[in-house]
């Protein structure tokens, strides 16, 4: 089994927990064991901690860092802010006297950065460690024929320098992914833009939102699929909202990959969480089979290993 | 639009004193690079949706040193998305959204931020996270067969973000 250590943040155990209950299945699934992070903090987040001072929001990514550095493992993230933040910082410490500087804090705590941990965004590492055969054959449910709109979002690509995931002007990452599912992928497009969560002021974000919408829903597609959870919120209750304001009627649902994934690797749809969101990928329900029905399901609705 | 005093023909004063504030935060000097392309401004978002952001012109007052215009109350630095297209297109690594960010943080400094802003940053300070911890999310966890979420070493984190201390590290 591969091993990685699993830095899942704060947005998606807090507030998604049926997004890691998926991850942790569906890598458990692909033959990869999650380690945690003892002691892990939040990343911390590249919008709003950056903000108010970026020498100790890196003195606190290098100290997550170095979690991971004992435990000799490289970093898996499934977030694309925490993604920003660590693979940003594992950069800007390559610098000499930044480093230098960064480990003068964490002596305070007797710790120190020593860059030995790579970060991955977890699209990346199961593209490039498990690879889409192995999630094919993973399946239990192919999603044949589902249309499914897909989100990059910002930081998974960009800056790609830095995030070294995929070409930021013609990604392909997440159309395989979809693909390996038996689904079909559509690109809108507005694909490239961004979903204006961290947007501050006035009707930019809703109006971004809504030009975004506009092309996804051009699409007709069943559902859209993004690897961001804050993109997620957008298109949940956000994507509600701009319905409301701009009296509107079509919208496409929204879906966490590696819940899709889930649903695909035998995860009955009742026990995707999916009750949480304000629109629900209902089309999903034609899919569900005589396997996935029989997998056991444990009285406090966690799952058996298979 | 919305060039202010970077174009109204008066010849203009170079503020230093903003320039050398602004050069000592991470990555906050490279706005002296900018060759005013105006390759960043094509594919910002804040740009297309809004009225007045313009990032080549942001980098212009930055070189300039226009505090006034930026050191505000609801500043214009707030309408970025942060979604780093500048930073990808820019021919001379300025990464504009990182002069825009150490901006920010000279806001911090100041303590004039928005409240959504705030809001954030001092629950991550009080808790480790930037989604707190409750015993409504624990419960929502233990339905997926998720244990609870530990507690953040916050002892340590408090003394990371602490700035230099009088005795001189950091010098
Ligand atoms: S792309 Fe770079 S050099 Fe050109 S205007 Fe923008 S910041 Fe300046
Ligand atoms: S990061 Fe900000 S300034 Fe740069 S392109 Fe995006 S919205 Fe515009």
């Amino acid at each position: 089994m591969t091993r990685v250590a699993f830095f899942p943040g704060c947005l998606i155990p807090a507030r998604h927990p049926p997004m890691e209950f998926a991850i942790r299945y569906c890598m458990r699934n692909l033959g990869v064991e999650l380690v945690d992070l003892e002691g892990a903090s939040c990343c911390p987040d590249p919008i709003y901690f950056k903000s108010k001072d970026k020498l100790s929001w890196l003195a606190v990514a290098a100290r997550n860092l170095t979690l991971a550095e004992d435990l000799g493992l490289d970093v898996v993230t499934n977030c694309s802010g925490c993604t920003a933040t660590l693979s940003e910082s594992y950069h800007l410490l390559q610098d000499e006297q930044l480093r230098a500087k960064v480990n003068e804090r964490l002596a305070r705590i007797g710790r120190e950065y020593r860059g030995t941990s790579r970060v991955r965004h977890i699209v990346a590492f199961v593209r490039d460690e498990v690879g889409y055969e192995t999630i094919r054959e993973s399946l239990v449910t192919p999603l044949d024929g589902l249309k499914i709109a897909i989100h990059y979002g910002c930081h998974l690509l960009k800056p790609s320098k830095i995030m070294q995931v995929d070409d930021p002007n013609n990604p392909s990452v997440l159309e395989k992914l979809v693909s390996a599912l038996g689904a079909v992928p559509v690109r809108h497009r507005n694909w490239y833009l961004c979903c204006g969560k961290a947007c501050q002021i006035g009707d930019i974000p809703t109006n971004m939102m809504h030009g975004l919408l506009g092309t996804v829903n051009d699409e007709q597609a069943d559902i859209l699929c993004m690897i961001c959870p804050t993109c997620f919120g957008q298109f949940d209750h956000g994507q509600l909202k701009v319905m409301k304001q701009f009296d509107e009627e079509a919208y496409t649902p929204p879906i966490y990959y590696f819940q899709l994934l889930a649903f695909a690797q035998g995860v009955p749809y009742e026990e995707l969480g999916i009750e949480r969101h304000r629109l629900k990928p209902e089309c999903l329900r034609r899919f569900t089979s005589v396997a996935a029905e029989e997998r056991k399901v444990s009285t406090d609705g966690a799952y058996q290993e298979p | 639009m919305a060039s202010g005093s970077c174009t109204n023909g008066d010849p203009v004063r170079v503020d230093f004193r903003f320039r050398r504030e602004l050069a000592e935060k991470i990555e906050g000097n490279l706005a002296s690079f900018c060759y005013q392309c105006g390759a960043c401004v094509g594919d910002c978002p804040a740009t297309t949706y809004g009225a007045t952001f313009n990032p080549r012109e942001l980098m212009l007052k930055v070189l300039y040193g226009l505090s006034d215009e930026l050191m505000v109350t609801d500043s214009i630095l707030w309408q970025c998305a942060n979604c780093y297209n500048c930073h990808e297109r820019c021919p001379q690594e300025v990464k504009p959204v990182e002069v825009i960010i150490s901006m920010k943080n000279m806001l911090a400094d100041r303590g004039i931020y928005p409240d959504a802003v705030r809001k954030v940053i001092e629950t991550f300070e009080q808790t480790g996270r930037t989604t707190p911890l409750s015993p409504a999310v624990d419960r929502q966890r233990a339905k997926y067969g998720l244990s609870p979420l530990p507690p953040v070493p916050m002892e340590e984190i408090q003394k990371l973000i602490e700035p230099a201390s009088i005795e001189g590290d950091e010098a």
